[in-house]
């Protein structure tokens, strides 16, 4: 589960094996994953790539525990997620996991404060005003829009509004859909450096899904998939880099 | 939570007041009609109290709704109801309910009430000596901005007014029992008996007494009138549990189609707070909350409406006896809010129990 490196002991925070997801419409079965097996360790950054439809979705979101899978074990820190009760997964999501949309997903009633607020509120960890929390938004950039509502804000704030609230529990994993598929170049340069900053400053894991190269090379390791399995690992920069340390 | 429930409604205005207003509205209806149903129970029975009789007697088959019995009972009786040991005094009051006027009106015996009664008294003119003369209490007097020696038309007949009485004995209007025995046509009978016992001897030996006495006649002790006349009012209990329903079917029914069509307009705001790790319980408090608020403020405007439209029909009908009690203001906010509650825990669990990631992709 873990391996030695150096000195150095990388965990693996997420352990996916054999992971089958069948999608049931009426009478038709719709296999979206067909037995995709990966590990991504503690601070690494992973991409996710592939054409629509090839189950990167599915495979986010069962990482995230929003799904439930047909068969196969998802492990997060060692938590089997996959075999656990949806109370038991809610905790998990709740405590270990952050995640970042392509539509944002800000909730368009409360201002960027409050919506970062609640999901330090929803973790039980109360007010968000604590020192790290303001590293975290100073890096983001956030500061002078903390009292804006998301429709007052720009795409590119939005979105870093949704990654201040993912990140703002330091959850083990960030989870990101597509986050810059609603961005233009400039903003999903922007929005991608951030993610790329918190990944080496704060030792954040994350996994994105994109359709953006940009966004893949971003990535220490990029994951290509197609009909619901893994294709290849095309870059496994983490890997090169810890061997390269070791 | 309490600020995302607040913005949420924020974000709604209409519905939200619509919600409220319909809340309100039940609990209005309910106070209201109890308040002007239980007033004119309470208020007659106040005045029934108010003659200073302890017990009272009727035929067996009357009713304690004065108005609605007639003269049956022969004056003579009065009689033999003082030769009961123990009683002191007994009037005959013959009591007519006027329908033209919706109240009712008593004909006394100036002597023997005066033996029951103790507590009468005049603020302008005094009792009456001649057959078609009466008096009136304050309330009627002053909604009807009546004075001493003012002309005062009953039952098609002219009457002068000789006194005003401090309100609270027996009925609004007093007249001569022998003038009311003739203009209702039952010369000689009274509708029931108000019997005073004497101080020295025990009520309820007084009452075997009489009911040993009088076993074919109703016995009421006027302490227990206001129970009694609940129990025996026609169709009131049917009543009182009507308005209760309505009123909870009311905030249940409006809650429910709040609360159903904001959660499926939230649908995507339900996901979010599942990928944030809101659990199923969280997202319930959210929904039942939401509706505890509505049903609060609705409540509160329920008890103004309530306060405006009683003040309302006390300035248009001045005699008319209100009478709500704190028993009632809270069945009728808990009615509210458990109408509120009922309504809400169907979306509630509905919402809880969407699949997060259908939510998150609804639009």
């Amino acid at each position: 589960m873990s391996e030695m490196i150096g000195m150095t002991r990388r965990k693996d925070v997420v352990v996916v094996e054999d992971l089958q997801m069948v999608y049931r419409v009426s009478k038709l079965e719709v296999p979206a994953l067909r037995g995709v097996d990966f590990t991504v360790k503690e601070g690494e950054f992973v991409a996710v790539i592939g054409p629509s439809g090839c189950g990167k979705s599915t495979l986010l979101h069962l990482i995230g525990g929003l799904l439930k899978p047909t068969s196969g074990r998802i492990l997060i820190e060692g938590v089997s997620i996959s075999s656990v009760s949806d109370f038991e997964r809610t905790e998990i999501r709740r405590q270990r996991m952050g995640f970042v949309f392509q539509s944002y997903n800000l909730l368009n009633t409360l201002t960027a404060r409050e919506n970062i607020a609640l999901a330090k509120r929803i973790q039980g960890n109360g007010h968000y005003e604590d020192g790290s929390a303001h590293q975290i938004l100073r890096m983001l950039g956030l500061e002078n829009k903390m009292d804006h509502k998301p429709w007052e804000l720009s795409g590119g704030e939005q979105q870093r509004v949704a990654i201040a609230r993912a990140v703002i529990n330091r959850p083990a994993i960030l989870l990101a859909d597509e986050p810059t598929g609603s961005l233009d170049s400039e903003n999903s340069r922007m929005v991608l450096n951030m993610l790329r900053e918190l990944n080496s400053v704060y030792g954040q894991t994350i996994i994105i899904i994109t359709h953006d190269p940009e966004a893949a090379a971003t990535a220490d390791r990029v994951i290509e998939m197609r009909d619901g399995k893994i294709l290849n690992r095309v870059q496994n920069m983490f890997y090169a880099m810890e061997e390269k340390r070791s | 939570m309490f600020k995302l429930i607040l913005s949420n409604l924020r974000q709604r205005p209409t519905r939200t007041l619509v919600s409220v207003i319909a809340v309100a509205l039940g609990v209005a209806l309910l106070l209201v009609s109890m308040g002007l149903s239980y007033g004119q129970l309470v208020d007659t029975v106040r005045r029934a109290q108010g003659i200073g009789g302890d017990f009272i007697l009727q035929p067996s088959e009357a009713s304690v709704i004065f108005a609605l019995n007639s003269g049956t009972i022969p004056v003579r009786v009065q009689k033999v109801i003082e030769e009961v040991e123990g009683v002191e005094a007994a009037t005959p009051i013959l009591a007519k309910f006027l329908g033209d006027q919706f109240h009712i009106v008593f004909g006394i015996d100036p002597e023997s009430f005066g033996r029951v009664n103790s507590t009468l008294s005049f603020v302008e003119g005094g009792r009456f000596s001649e057959p078609r003369e009466v008096i009136i209490d304050t309330i009627y007097a002053n909604s009807k901005k009546m004075k001493a020696q003012d002309p005062l038309q009953i039952l098609g007949h002219e009457f002068t007014v000789s006194g005003v009485f401090r309100e609270g004995i027996g009925a609004r209007v007093l007249l001569p029992l022998t003038t009311l025995q003739e203009l209702n046509g039952t010369p000689d009978k009274a509708t029931m008996f108000f019997i005073r016992a004497k101080e020295e001897v025990a009520l309820e030996q007084v009452y075997e007494s009489l009911q040993e006495r009088f076993e074919n006649y109703k016995i009421t002790k006027t302490a227990e009138l206001q129970e009694i006349m609940m129990d025996s009012t026609p169709v009131f209990k049917e009543f009182v549990t009507a308005m209760v329903f309505i009123s909870v079917t009311i905030s249940f029914l409006i809650i429910l189609l709040a609360m159903y069509s904001t959660i499926t307009e939230r649908t995507r705001e339900i996901g979010i707070l599942k990928s944030l790790g809101a659990s199923k319980s969280y997202i319930v408090r959210l929904i039942l909350n939401e509706s505890l608020l509505i049903c609060a403020v609705g409540v509160g405007l329920g008890f103004l409406a309530t306060f405006v439209v009683i003040e309302l029909l006390m300035a248009a009908f001045p005699t008319l006896p209100v009478a709500i009690s704190l028993f009632w203001r809270v069945t009728a906010a808990a009615m509210a809010v458990t109408g509120g509650t009922l309504g809400a825990l169907y979306p509630a669990v509905k919402a809880a129990g969407m699949d997060p990631v259908k939510a998150l992709g609804y639009e």
